[in-house]
């Protein structure tokens, strides 16, 4: 009861300083998520692509990303890019958080594009098209839309890893928490408001999933 | 109208076709039977350039087509091809799908292809599903929209791939019937099918593929009651 008591009084007494740090959360979750969905979209295609050398190039992207922690992708940025351009460190954080979502959504859309039945290709070439039209209007709007679950999923995982960018000193939402549990001392009731805070915006995120999903499947395939 | 000369075409070490001469003039329906593995379905496939040849020559109108040069897009524009799994568009709705080919590859204007789509609809019995999505079709009906799709492009030539091997036996009638019609327009046509009756009441001309060479080629009536060769008449007995 006591502890009960305290959360309450503690959540009552960040939440201003919290909400701020809500959307610098938001803020940099949004930022990485269409810098990987543009980085994926691009390592993607040139994974299929016919070229040896796109295909080299995309695996040795994602097999990187995907073999190196994302806190190590986070500090090299920070301190390999920031001495050679400046930038803050907002900006080195979602630009990490994007390159590392990049990875993960293109093999996102390389599956969604390669599980596409060929004989839709096939069907576009036989009509006349090009390949390329036969990727923009047939194949891709179908890949498009059995990426959305994946992507998702994906886009939840940006929200939480987003914490991580604390270590380079952004006032994100974890970083502004565990400053407040320092000060106060209250570490046990101040990260359960935090996570309070996490899981309320992933159910936010996950319902504008589920709702946009059931949107596009109404009479379709 | 089409001219293929000396089509080799192998997978590997597998050589599927051992030199086909084929010639199917204008208006004409030409059925192509054989066992499965016999090469009926990629000698199809070749006339439009989906499957690359090793050698020989295909000649649409008086033009002989040489892959390396040619736009083979423009080319597969001609020749419009009919496939056994249907391969209709499901993101897109019945109008949509038959329209999309004159939108993008011949740059349509839409109101006119809307126009031409509907026309094209209502001649497979389709006119009142232009505006639903293909899943809640049968199967017959997503082969006539996928007929009246190729159609869009007013081909000089339609192939069609087994239209009517992955229908259920009820379904098979209605599409086989749009074809019938097809063929008394004029179409040129060159059909790979298991439908006897289909060749024996449509086909001018009924083609036998054996292990990737042309072993028979007559009218119907020769082919069904006096065939050459005796790998035909073990076919025929096996079929009826």
């Amino acid at each position: 009861m006591e502890t009960l008591r305290t959360i309450f009084d503690i959540f009552m007494t960040t939440y201003p300083g919290f909400l701020e740090a809500v959307v610098i959360t938001l803020e940099l979750t949004a930022i990485s998520v269409v810098l990987g969905t543009v980085l994926g979209l691009f390592f993607a295609l040139m994974k299929i692509s016919n070229s040896k050398i796109l295909q080299g190039i995309a695996n040795l992207y994602i097999t990187i990303i995907r073999g190196t922690p994302l806190l190590v992708q986070i500090m090299f940025l920070y301190f390999g890019i920031t001495q050679l351009i400046i930038l803050d460190n907002f900006w080195a954080g979602a630009i990490a958080l994007g390159v590392h979502n990049g990875a993960y959504i293109a093999e996102i859309f390389r599956g969604a594009i390669q599980g596409i039945d060929s004989g839709q290709t096939e069907a576009s070439r036989a009509l006349g098209m090009t390949n390329n039209q036969a990727m923009r209007r047939i194949v891709f709007p179908q890949a498009l839309r059995r990426s959305i679950p994946p992507l998702g999923n994906q886009f939840i995982i940006t929200l939480k890893d987003s914490s991580l960018v604390w270590m380079i000193g952004v006032a994100e939402l974890f970083s502004v928490a565990n400053r407040s549990a320092a000060s106060s001392f209250k570490q046990f009731e101040t990260f359960i408001v935090v996570g309070f805070y996490y899981l309320v915006l992933v159910m936010i995120f996950t319902y504008i999933v589920r709702w946009y999903e059931n949107r596009l499947d109404v009479d379709k395939a | 109208m089409i001219i293929g000369e000396n089509i080799h075409k192998s997978f590997g070490d597998l050589e599927v076709l051992k030199g086909i001469d084929l010639q199917v003039k204008p208006q004409e329906v030409v059925v192509l039977v054989g066992v499965s593995g016999s090469g009926k379905s990629t000698l199809l496939r070749c006339f439009n350039f989906l499957e690359e040849m090793n050698s020989g020559k295909i000649t649409i109108d008086g033009h002989t087509i040489n892959p390396k040069k040619d736009k083979l897009a423009n080319i597969r524009a001609e020749v419009g091809m009919v496939f056994q799994h249907f391969n209709l568009f499901p993101h897109k709705t019945v109008l949509e799908n038959v329209i999309e080919a004159p939108l993008i590859v011949k740059k349509m204007d839409k109101e006119k292809a809307k126009q031409l789509g509907r026309g094209l609809l209502e001649k497979v019995g389709l006119a009142d599903k232009a505006e639903v999505y293909p899943s809640k079709l049968s199967g017959g009906q997503k082969q006539r929209v996928a007929i009246a799709r190729a159609l869009a492009m007013e081909p000089k030539v339609l192939l069609f791939d087994e239209p009517t091997s992955a229908l259920d036996p009820e379904l098979v009638g209605e599409v086989l019937q749009v074809m019938k019609q097809l063929a008394e327009e004029g179409m040129t046509m060159v059909v790979v099918t298991h439908e006897m009756k289909f060749a024996k009441e449509v086909a001018d001309r009924v083609i036998m593929l054996d292990k990737g060479v042309i072993i028979e080629d007559a009218d119907p009536k020769t082919f069904f009651e006096n065939p050459k060769n005796e790998r035909t008449r073990q076919f025929i007995q096996l079929v009826e």
